[in-house]
């Protein structure tokens, strides 16, 4: 008895360490799996080619101006948030100093690497920027990357990508600010003042252009792989249709889809992600006003010394 | 099963995905990168305090060295010291036992003249005994005998040949 319970102090900790890794990982996949289950159970039986947006789940009235409705790229997009944080809580389980495991290896690896993007990109002023850049390529990566199993990819559906845009058109905005409110809207009548609203259509073109320059890759990635595939049934249908038992099946979809989701899913969703984090660094960095923040800082530093030198 | 139309603007959605890059972010930021780089200061932090450890360890050892050199330096000295000393010694006891000796064989050679002197004088004054008993001899040959000049010089000549 006393050896058993010798042996159980001894591997407790061990067990238990691996007993939380299990859980961490049923953490990340779980919230997958539900979203290809209801995705299964909701999905209409229909032959023909239906490309529409996301499927609404679940509607709510009574909201101001719109009906909220909650739709798939809402739910997949919480599931992929709940996959990352389950990875994140895996990666960082059990660090120690001496970095003994490979997984504390990538975890430090994708540390280091996304600190020397945003250094490198917007200069150490915007050291906090790497965790909004992470969660961005993190984010947009794996919500493209969801439709190789079967779900709709959130970033197919022009909401989502609105809402990230219009957070990186607050930062830049936040960032534009810096050198005093009044300065920021002087910036509009800039050479001259009659070219105030064609500076304002080319500050709201940002948020526009990114949030549909990603969703319209997705989508029309999508698209294409969707006719395609119809197309490939068809002609499956209409060449070897009068086999008895093979015509039922459609032996030309093999092939060609897979390679065009490799370029469309992988390729096209992985680069997306990469162009909307480097357009956020290069917009926010690049919408510093350096001189008019200078100034500002003087302007302030005199102010301090006069409240100083009033109270002597 | 309804669907969105393929472009579909909805406020709340748009709200919904604000929110949730924003929560994302938190999360990154708590949930990784807080934990990594806190192991990776804490390790930063280990082996800079190692590299000083050993560069002090190094200063003591180089100073441990300088101190020994130093000892190694005096102790040296010391035994050079000493065995001048000692050669110096040694010269003045030699020097002194050469003189020591050279006195004592004036001594013994003065004393050697001494004694051949005594000796010179003793057979000188035994020869002068001897020619006064000679001449007393003569003497009294010469009384019992007519002295003629033939025989006083045949006398002389014996004399000095008896000499």
């Amino acid at each position: 008895m006393t050896c058993l319970t010798e042996e159980n102090r001894t591997r407790g900790p061990d067990a238990r360490f691996r007993v939380k890794d299990r859980l961490l990982i049923a953490m990340m996949i779980l919230p997958l799996v539900c979203c290809i289950a209801l995705k299964v159970c909701f999905t209409p039986e229909s032959e023909g080619v239906d490309i529409s947006g996301a499927m609404i789940y679940l509607t709510i009235q009574g909201f101001p101006v719109q009906d909220l409705v909650i739709t798939e790229s809402q739910i997949n997009s919480w599931a992929i948030m709940v996959t990352i944080l389950g990875f994140c809580l895996w990666l960082t389980h059990g660090l120690t100093e001496k970095a003994e495991t490979k997984r504390q290896l990538a975890a430090e690896w994708i540390v280091e690497k996304c600190e020397n993007l945003v250094s490198a990109n917007m200069g150490e002023r915007y050291a906090g920027y790497e965790y909004l850049v992470a969660a961005i390529m993190g984010l947009s990566a794996l919500s493209s990357l969801s439709c190789l199993i079967g779900l709709f990819a959130p970033t197919g559906d022009v909401n989502v990508t609105a809402g990230w845009a219009i957070l990186v058109f607050a930062l830049v905005t936040y960032t534009k600010m810096q050198g005093g409110f009044l300065n920021y809207l002087k910036g509009f009548t800039e050479p001259i003042p009659i070219f105030t609203p064609m500076n304002f259509i080319s500050e709201f073109s940002l948020p526009v252009s990114m949030a549909f320059r990603h969703y319209g890759n997705v989508m029309s990635g999508a698209v294409i792989s969707a006719l395609i595939g119809t197309a490939l049934r068809s002609l499956s249908r209409m060449v070897l249709g009068w086999i008895p038992v093979i015509g039922s099946i459609p032996l030309l979809q093999i092939g060609l889809p897979a390679i065009l989701s490799i370029y469309f899913d992988v390729f096209s969703g992985l680069m997306q992600a990469f162009i909307f984090a480097m357009l956020t660094m290069l917009n926010v960095s690049g919408s510093f006003p350096q001189e008019a923040w200078e100034k500002r800082q003087a302007k302030k530093a005199i102010r301090k010394q006069r409240a100083a030198m009033a109270k002597a | 099963m309804q669907s969105l139309s393929i472009i579909s603007v909805n406020i709340w959605q748009i709200l919904i995905s604000f929110a949730n890059l924003a929560i994302l972010t938190w999360i990154i930021k708590k949930f990784l990168f807080k934990p990594v780089k806190k192991v990776m200061d804490a390790r930063r932090e280990t082996i800079d305090s190692a590299y000083a450890r050993a560069d002090a360890a190094e200063a003591e050892a180089e100073e441990h060295r300088k101190n020994y050199a130093a000892a190694m330096a005096a102790v040296n000295q010391t035994t050079d010291q000493m065995i001048n000393q000692a050669a110096r010694d040694a010269e003045r006891r030699g020097a002194e036992i050469e003189s020591a000796a050279r006195d004592r064989a004036r001594e013994i050679r003065e004393q050697a003249e001494a004694d051949a002197q005594l000796e010179k004088k003793k057979a000188e004054d035994e020869i002068r005994r001897e020619i006064a008993d000679v001449s007393t001899q003569l003497t009294e040959k010469l009384l019992e005998r007519e002295i003629r000049p033939e025989d006083h010089r045949g006398l002389i000549d014996s004399f000095l040949e008896e000499l």
